[in-house]
């Protein structure tokens, strides 16, 4: 194992804090929103349900992953899970698609009881739910750990991350495997599952033309393995090592245009590759100008749901990012000047 | 490489391919990225050179702050980091990196090129330059003026300006004026104005002592060799006990005994009986307090300041601070303040340390009326005041400098046989002599023998016949420690064979196979 690996756990832990108090019996958050369903736009309940959070985020943490701030350490009790089950089945009524998560892994069996996650997808069967979205790591993706008694059809979306055991490493600070990983889809596929890859666009300490080949090299790596892919522009999220870097301006959210350019190159794979940026448009997201980040996430949004493609996308800031994307490898981090987004126009956007 | 010239922390070196640094690479042709995460493309000065690879995974605020490959040592986010912080690091730069690696800062704006130069960072890129003349903003004097022109021109006209600006950098340290040049640049910079705040104290610890005129400014309040000059005016004490101190304007002539005013203060003074109990006392910005017998010292005689006639509030807590380090109460029996403009604020400074005080309020202090005025106050004020004969005084007076100097390692000059009187003939023996050029007591070659026995820092040089500088090849270890500017005793074979002032730091003599590292001022 590299020797980067000390420091960058301290810096991991360092950047943490304790999570505060949550109430038990209230989930994280629930919405809806349009999803794909066998080619069809459907629309999807998503919930995510509080618990003790991913074990690796006790242990160490990724540098980019904030979610434990949304966790109690102690633990939350069945009934406490099931009280918040109850607050969120009104949700998921009579939709197709379910997402579950929680802020970790959903078939870790310390983190959410086999038990309680039995019943739930038993109850989602029978509210008529026909594919249900989950998140773990792929150390949990064993068949004994979601052979459910009735549930309907399996998605697991497991953090791949990237392919490159050095950005993991050193990058993400994740003890993920490549040929571990490719193993656990197998083994996910060959049990009726499906698998959702995700991949970071610009994860820590990586320039913007450094994270725009990984990714690239990551779906076109992950792609046999897996049913879909999940481009995920990282984003500042409290607490982490992400947000440290960011504070300090050595790092900064990657570029929409690096999104739809990553995008454009895994056109030609054969899954669906898309992505749908957390926190798009805002700082601590991915973003370009003030003037067109509406336009680009609508564009992206579109070419997530099957209406559209990603061509004749136009602004002026285009250039800036084609001059930075081709000095960005001569850059040793992932940073720029302030405004240059905008062109050092001295508006109060950034 | 061999090392030109120095200022603060900064130096310019002359490279083997003729090239200086300060440097600029341009992005396009000099710097070549790697193939992976783990390796760190190469640099081109002259030569090409590996540069380390980027510090994944590290945290900025942890050292080892410097990236190393063989050649070139890298201070990523010298951009961004807290201007504290940057400080604290500029400090270990040469502990982190030796004397031997360029110093290379990526993607720092223009603007903060001078203050990092003066900090010790050799090479600089233009990769945000390059950015920002792809948003239609033309540099000027490190400066950024948006421009409606063609952006192929730009890039150009960028690049050209650049380059200008370096060289600018580089004169301006070759002449010993990188100080004023990043005084310029932090005058509408916060950033630079409080990494340059913060720099103080490591430049009076470590900088090199330039001693180029300082054309001073409320800036200059934090100007290295101001602040040490008035740290160490606690360490002095007047030629005797109960004398009567003299409040003077400084003057624009320095040092202050040669200008035309202070003459007729002398001419007019030693009229008076006694007059040699009177201790003479100048009252300056930003300086604050300069004795006569400190005139000679660096920068007492080597700044000018614009005269306003108005002093700001900060000015005024300076001179407090300085005259609570002369300790007036203890020192002098009375005091006189014959100061014109500052007279008043002064007079009641004095008051402030509780001992007695008049004031002449002559608003020309050296006009005809002003110096009878002055003379009979003298006359009063020196009844009663025990007599001072020139032997004491003479005496008290290379006391106070040598302390001033040489700190506790001055017993050597204080106990020698001292002889002739200020300015120029005052001696210590035949151990030192006033000199000009050193700022005070210059050493002989039997006070470098005595210096050395005393602690005072040593160069070894190898075994051969000095006729002229000390070069850096021939420096074989050291003992001690000194700054730029600083007297250096050198030994050869055991015996001193020469004292003169060091052009580099010792790690860097040892380090460097080129220059001048001693400036012999006398050997066997």
């Amino acid at each position: 194992m590299s020797e980067a690996f000390v420091p960058l756990t301290d810096f991991v832990n360092e950047s943490k804090s304790i999570p505060r108090d949550h109430p038990l019996d209230k989930p994280v958050a629930k919405w809806t929103e349009d999803e794909v369903l066998n080619g069809e736009i459907v629309e999807a309940g998503v919930v995510i349900l509080r618990t003790r959070g991913c074990y690796w985020s006790i242990k160490e943490g990724c540098s980019m992953c904030g979610y434990f701030n949304d966790t109690v350490p102690g633990g939350v009790s069945d009934d406490m899970l099931r009280e918040q089950w109850k607050r969120v089945r009104p949700i998921l009524k009579g939709k197709k698609y379910a997402k579950i998560y929680t802020s970790g892994s959903f078939i870790d069996p310390t983190e959410v009881p086999f038990d309680f996650a039995n019943e739930v997808m038993s109850d989602l069967s029978d509210m008529g739910v026909e594919k249900v979205l989950i998140e773990s790591l792929p150390e949990f993706v064993n068949p004994k750990n979601f052979n459910y008694d009735k549930a309907p059809k399996l998605e697991i979306a497991i953090g791949l991350e990237s392919s490159n055991p050095v950005v993991l490493d050193k990058s993400v600070n994740k003890r993920l495997r490549w040929p571990h990983f490719v193993k656990v889809c197998k083994l996910a596929r060959d049990n009726g599952a499906e698998v959702k890859a995700y991949i970071l666009l610009k994860p820590p300490y990586l320039s913007e033309k450094e994270s725009i080949d990984d990714a690239v090299k990551s779906a076109i790596d992950a792609a046999p393995h897996v049913d879909k892919i999940s481009i995920n522009p990282v984003n500042v999220q409290k607490n982490t090592v992400v947000e440290k870097l960011w504070f300090r301006n050595e790092w900064v959210a990657p570029w929409l245009w690096s999104v739809v350019e990553v995008l454009k190159k895994c056109e030609d794979l054969p899954v669906r590759v898309y992505s749908d940026p957390t926190g798009g448009g805002t700082r601590r997201g991915a973003h370009n100008c003030h003037d067109c980040n509406k336009k680009i996430l609508q564009a992206l949004n579109n070419h997530r749901l099957g209406l559209g493609d990603l061509k004749g996308l136009h602004c002026n800031c285009k250039s800036r990012w084609d001059v930075l994307v081709r000095q960005s490898n001569l850059r040793r981090n992932g940073s720029e000047p302030h405004g240059y987004r905008s062109g050092f126009s001295g508006s109060r956007h950034f | 490489m061999e090392p030109i010239s120095h200022e603060g922390l900064g130096r310019l070196l002359k490279l083997d391919s003729n090239l200086q640094t300060p440097h600029i690479v341009f992005s396009q042709t000099e710097l070549s990225e790697s193939g992976n995460l783990e390796t760190g493309g190469t640099i081109k000065i002259g030569k090409v050179f590996d540069l380390p690879p980027s510090p994944l995974g590290l945290d900025s605020d942890k050292p080892p702050y410097l990236q190393l490959s063989k050649d070139i040592a890298v201070i990523d986010n010298a951009y961004s980091l807290q201007p504290k912080k940057l400080v604290e690091i500029a400090s270990s730069f040469r502990t982190e990196a030796g004397f031997s690696r360029l110093l290379y800062a990526p993607a720092v704006e223009p603007s903060q090129m001078p203050i990092l130069a003066y900090l010790g960072v050799d090479i600089f890129d233009d990769l945000n330059v390059e950015l920002r003349s792809s948003t239609g903003w033309a540099l000027e004097s490190g400066e950024w003026i948006k421009n409606n022109g063609k952006i192929d021109d730009l890039f150009a006209h960028n690049r050209e300006e650049l380059n200008r600006w370096i060289l600018r950098i580089r004169n301006a340290l070759l002449n010993g004026k990188l100080r004023e040049l990043v005084e310029v640049t932090s005058l509408h910079n916060p950033r630079v104005s409080q990494i340059l705040y913060h720099s103080t104290q490591l430049l009076i610890d470590k900088g090199a002592k330039v001693k180029s005129n300082i054309r001073s400014n409320d800036l200059s309040l934090n100007h290295p060799a101001i602040v040490d000059f008035q740290d160490r005016l606690s360490d002095y004490e007047p030629p005797a006990k109960n004398m009567v101190l003299l409040i003077l304007p400084c003057s624009a002539r320095k040092p202050y005994f040669k200008s035309s005013s202070h003459k007729r203060f002398f001419n007019a003074l030693r009229e008076v009986e006694n007059y040699l109990a009177l201790h003479v006392v100048s009252v300056t910005s930003p300086l604050g307090l300069v004795p006569r017998e400190l005139e000679f010292c660096y920068p007492a005689a080597h700044y000018d300041i614009a005269v306003t006639g108005k002093w700001s509030a900060s000015e005024i807590e300076m001179l407090r601070n300085q005259l609570i380090k002369l300790n007036p109460k203890e020192h002098y029996a009375k005091a006189i303040v014959h100061a014109g403009s500052s007279s008043k604020i002064m007079t009641n400074l004095i008051k402030e340390l509780g001992i007695e005080v008049v004031d002449t309020r002559v608003e020309k202090p050296s006009s005809y009326e002003g110096l009878e005025i002055l003379q009979n106050v003298a006359r009063m004020t020196l009844t009663g005041i025990p007599l001072l004969n020139t032997k004491d005084r003479a005496h008290g007076e290379a006391r106070g400098l040598a302390k001033f100097q040489y700190g506790e390692m001055s017993d050597f000059l204080i106990k020698s046989e001292i002889s002739g009187r200020m300015p120029y003939k005052l001696r210590c023996g035949d151990f030192a002599a006033m000199s000009p050029v050193v700022g005070g007591f210059g050493l002989t070659l039997n006070g470098a023998i005595a210096y050395a026995s005393q602690g005072g820092p040593i160069v070894v040089a190898e075994d051969f016949k000095l006729i002229g500088d000390l070069f850096a090849v021939g420096v074989k270890s050291y003992k001690g420690n000194w700054n730029i500017g600083d007297q250096v005793v050198i030994k050869q074979n055991d015996e001193v064979t020469a004292v003169g002032i060091a052009k580099m730091v010792p790690e860097e003599m040892i380090s460097m196979n080129r220059g001048v590292a001693v400036e012999v001022r006398h050997h066997v």
